[in-house]
């Protein structure tokens, strides 16, 4: 599980209706709620670090939404970060300790 | 994961996040947020990324960085991050690090054509050296260059271009700055004086005015513009109006949207100076004290080749308008000459020169850029209507001119990537001259950087091929003296002629004249425009290039050496952003493997000469500079040896580790509160702290003021803005806005004083010469230059039919050698588009996804279309951004620059678009 600190602004009137919006999204929460300038702080699940960029995308497209951003990442028990890497990249990775990068055996 | 342990987790990163943004939550929440870390050991840090300079806090744990978080305390963000800061910790672990020197061998021996193999540090540097001293030998030194860096840290930056200028006796050092705000520097240089922005990012709170020029914000800064969000959402009569060639995100939160086409903002501003005019909205108390009218030549070229000898059969048309060039019917009344005059450019190496005119004249000059004919010049999305276009034109100038409004004018690449760049830059303060809204709190034009330490490095230190430290040039003898005296050099020791500019040593690179080359902290075989050229340069040429590099990225390919580097949390460093703050952290983690910081590499490359190497003369051709013999740098061994060298001494003993700063910057160093250095540790002395203190010696004093070392790093600071000036009572007191005399102490006269010092003395003349060349001081004066409209050199045609435009986007961070380290990063964006309108995309027989080649004059690409993206182009208008190494658009571009400023030109050349 990956947890992430974000912080939104929601445009004037839309307070209500946007925390609403934020609770309908998927292991998206509100726990904060500045009223005085209209400021909500979310913290997002997401099963893999994939999901949570998509869920902060859906955040920001939300029309009730003026922006969106992270403030707190939790990676410590994390390693899946270290050690998936993107197959488009995989292969750009070396293996054996002494190693030139494939991108440079040419 | 079990329930309690859950849900305490999530709570206290609500609690952790709403405390660093100021949300106010109870004490047990906070107690919890405290749990959660413990055991992690946070300190301050600052962004590798954009130029907004964001504080981050890093936490690390048994040699890694565990977590990152906005950091409350920064001024800059106050708590927010955007996603590429968000992964800062996450860089360092990509699994393609490089971690060894590698040199391309055969045999056992280097070869040019061999293989990259693992070799030592000491093999490397022998093979570098040798190299080196063959290309010297050869060429002088003219003959080998540094690619530098807005991305150097300040001591990194220092140390390289001391090697090169006080050291190697050579000028052709340049950093991939060139390419991001040089035009921004040009304009600053001639309208003020002295570079960088008078105003701070505090303007965004105080106007109620914001103008974004060719700078998508939203995407590029888009903690600046959570904070031009926040104003626009607290205050109903704050607006802010998007001037683009493409709709981008910034048009999201905009009141007014300005579509344009390419190269006509130099129009737009001119109808505004206009009904400045026109409006006799002129503030006459503040243009008379403090403000001189001023204008240059026209024929200026395009800052292409002077040969015609290295392009490509098909580029050899757009090349010809280096000499040449048509005049369309809207350049023609600017310069008050026919539509299809042929106007030989003949200041294309003068670009720079500049004269004082009257009002009178300034008054003629901008009388063609009526609002008819700057909107049917300008409007550049074909279905709007020209009266809607010219509505906005005219909201615009009404936005400006309203005297109870005050007014920030933001921009990035739009203006300084620009055959006009300088230009460009120059009209925006005229504007803001012209109505007296500058240097005051939220009031200003404000030039934005792309880099973290662009202004702090490339800029201050001085890393530019014309530059030394603290706004002093090459070519003026008395800053000479001042670098040989505090450098411990004698007379003569200096260059006085210009180097190459970055795009002038890949040219170099490519006819032969550079023969060896070191890359640090940037990566040019990907960001410079009309890139086939310069790999076939690297790979066919005889030469020699040393890449130093985190990652593989296309430099490094095309290396004969690359060298393992350790990056931002695994060195010490300092790095100032756009409004002059400096920042600092500390090394937080060991580099991985064998690699290492630039400062070392640097320091023990100077090990590996002696002075009398260099002590001699020395061929540059072309140098015809006063004092100096023509063509050649005097020998100066004499006196060298009067002072007290023997010439057997290394580099490194003259330059670094003197005697002086080993006893006096010795490590271990309180400062370091336990955080550990790879570099001081194997030294024993502190070369970042030793280069920091002696370059501040050349900004004290004259508008350029730093503080000591230690203060960047104390708990309750969070960067400081020079100058920057210690009072009576010890404490260092920063300069929020320049030249204005309640916020800044250099101003001796009157409320507001220009003091930059350079090119404070003119000639006069009318519109096109000098008439009167005695030239007049106009100290402690601003100048408001008038431009004209220029077209650009390269414009869609029947074969190539549409405008290509490249930039960024938000995830990605230049040309992606980090970012793409970052699965997040990578797969939130995994591959440039083509960002294009759907009925472009139809015409061509194109779908959303398909793949399709883009093709100039000088080479090609294939990526897929997106006509639905978060960039929505007008018709005859395509976007590329250039982050991806499989869709190399800098192939594709056109290398022609703003000919003052020398900056790459990426927005705008022609393109056809096909089916793949």
């Amino acid at each position: 599980m990956n947890y992430s600190g974000i912080v939104v602004a929601l445009k004037p009137g839309r307070l209500r209706e946007g925390i609403r919006a934020l609770n309908g999204l998927p292991g998206t929460e509100v726990y904060h709620v500045d009223e005085a300038q209209s400021r909500v702080v979310v913290v997002q699940e997401a099963a893999s670090v994939h999901d949570e960029v998509d869920g902060m995308k859906a955040i920001k497209e939300l029309p009730q939404v003026a922006y969106a951003a992270m403030v707190y990442h939790y990676f410590a028990e994390d390693e899946q970060i270290y050690t998936t890497f993107p197959k488009e990249l995989e292969q750009d990775a070396c293996s054996a300790e002494a190693c030139v990068p494939e991108a440079l055996r040419e | 994961m079990e329930l309690t342990r859950r849900d305490f987790l999530k709570a206290s990163i609500a609690a952790s996040t709403a405390v660093t943004v100021g949300i106010p939550v109870g004490k047990e929440a906070q107690a919890a947020a405290g749990e959660a870390e413990a055991g992690w050991q946070w300190d301050k840090g600052v962004c590798r990324f954009c130029g907004t300079g964001c504080g981050i806090m890093i936490a690390t744990k048994d040699g890694r960085v565990v977590a990152t978080k906005g950091d409350p305390d920064a001024p800059v963000n106050r708590g927010l991050n955007c996603i590429k800061g968000y992964f800062n910790g996450k860089i360092l672990y990509g699994k393609d690090r490089l971690t060894q020197p590698l040199l391309r061998m055969k045999n056992g021996k280097f070869d040019k054509k061999g293989q990259f193999v693992p070799v030592s540090w000491e093999r490397a540097f022998d093979e570098m050296a040798k190299q080196f001293r063959r290309a010297y030998k050869e060429k002088g030194p003219t003959g080998v260059a540094i690619f530098g860096s807005g991305q150097y840290t300040i001591p990194e930056g220092y140390t390289s271009a001391k090697l090169m200028k006080a050291g190697f006796r050579s000028n052709n050092i340049d950093p991939n700055a060139r390419h991001c705000m040089a035009s921004a520097v040009a304009a600053f240089i001639q309208t003020f004086g002295i570079d960088e922005p008078a105003g701070n990012y505090d303007d965004i709170e105080y106007t109620d005015t914001i103008v974004v020029w060719g700078a998508n914000m939203a995407e590029m800064h888009p903690i600046l513009w959570a904070r031009v969000s926040d104003r626009r959402l607290s205050n109903d009569n704050v607006r802010i109006v998007n001037l683009s060639t493409f709709r981008n995100r910034c048009s999201d939160i905009a009141d007014l949207e300005i579509i344009f086409k390419p190269n006509t903002d130099l129009a737009i501003q001119n109808y505004i100076a206009r009904e400045i005019v026109k409006r006799d909205a002129v503030n006459w108390d503040f243009v008379k004290k403090h403000c001189v009218f001023a204008t240059g030549p026209y024929d200026i070229g395009y800052g292409m080749r002077a040969t015609d000898k290295y392009a490509f059969p098909k580029e050899k048309d757009t090349q010809a308008k280096q000499f040449r060039v048509k005049l369309d019917k809207y350049e023609a009344i600017a310069q008050r000459r026919k539509p299809g005059e042929i106007v030989e450019q003949k200041n294309a190496k003068s670009a720079g020169k500049h004269w004082m005119i009257t009002f009178e004249d300034f008054k003629k000059a901008v009388e063609p850029y009526t609002l008819d004919f700057v909107a049917e010049l300008a409007k550049g999305d074909p279905d709007e209507s020209l009266e809607d276009f010219k509505k906005k034109l005219r909201m615009l100038a009404d936005l400006y001119i309203d005297p109870k409004r005050k007014v920030c004018s933001y921009w990035t690449m739009g203006f300084n990537q620009h055959q006009r760049g300088t230009w460009v830059n120059e009209q925006c303060y005229m504007n803001h001259l012209l109505l007296g809204k500058q240097c005051q709190p939220g009031n200003g034009a404000f030039s934005l950087t792309g880099q973290p330490s662009a202004c702090g490095t490339a800029r201050e230190v001085g890393t530019f091929a014309h530059r030394l430290p603290a706004d002093m040039v090459v070519f003026n003898k008395k800053h000479r003296d001042f670098a040989e005296k505090t450098w411990k050099l004698p007379t003569g020791y200096l260059n006085p002629k210009v180097g190459s500019h970055i795009t002038k040593i890949m040219r170099d690179l490519e006819d032969g004249s550079i023969k060896w080359a070191w890359v640090q902290v940037c990566n040019p075989w990907q960001d410079t425009a009309n890139a086939n050229h310069w790999i076939k340069a690297a790979r066919e040429m005889d030469n020699f290039i040393v890449v130093s590099e985190a990652y593989p990225g296309i430099s490094a390919k095309v290396a004969d050496l690359v060298l393992p580097t350790a990056m931002i949390f695994e060195k010490w460093g300092l790095y100032g952003n756009a409004e002059r703050r400096t920042q600092a952290w500390r090394e937080q983690v060991p580099p991985p493997g064998e690699a290492k910081g630039d400062v070392w590499q640097t320091m023990e490359f100077a090990k590996r000469f002696k002075l009398k190497e260099f002590w001699g003369e020395q061929p540059v051709p072309g140098l015809k500079a006063e004092g100096f013999p023509d063509g050649k740098l005097p020998d100066v061994s004499a006196q060298a040896k009067a002072m007290g060298y023997t010439g057997e001494e290394t580099l490194f003993d003259v330059l670094f580790g003197t005697e002086e700063n080993k006893k006096k910057y010795r490590w271990p160093d309180p400062v370091a509160k336990g955080h550990d250095n790879h570099i001081a540790k194997e030294y024993g002395w502190f070369p970042e702290k030793a280069m920091w203190m002696e370059y501040v010696k050349f900004g004290r004093g004259h508008g350029h003021d730093l503080a000591d070392f230690d203060v960047y790093y104390r708990d309750d600071v969070r960067g400081l803005r020079w100058p920057v000036i210690q009072g009576k009572d010890g404490k260092w007191v920063e300069t929020l806005w320049r030249f204005n005399a309640k916020y800044d102490p250099y101003v001796k006269n009157g409320d507001f004083e220009f003091y930059g010092p350079a090119l404070k003395k003119l000639p006069s003349g009318d519109l096109d010469k000098v008439t009167d060349p005695t030239k007049k001081s106009l100290a402690g004066k601003a100048k408001i230059f008038f431009r004209p409209y220029a077209a650009p050199v390269e414009q869609p045609d029947d074969e190539y039919d549409l405008w290509l435009s490249t930039g960024r986007v938000l995830e990605h961070w230049h040309s992606g050698t980090m970012t793409r380290r970052v699965p997040e990063l990578h797969r939130a964006v995994p591959a440039a588009l083509i960002y294009m309108h759907p009925a472009d995309a139809d015409k061509r027989g194109l779908k959303r996804n398909d793949l399709a080649r883009v093709v100039s004059r000088r080479g090609e690409v294939l990526a897929r279309v997106e006509t639905r993206g978060r960039n929505r182009p007008p018709k005859g208008y395509i976007f590329v951004p250039w982050f991806d190494e499989s869709v190399f658009i800098n192939k594709v571009t056109l290398d022609a620059t703003c000919p003052i400023s020398k900056q790459e030109d990426f927005k705008k050349c022609a393109v056809k678009v096909v089916k793949a």
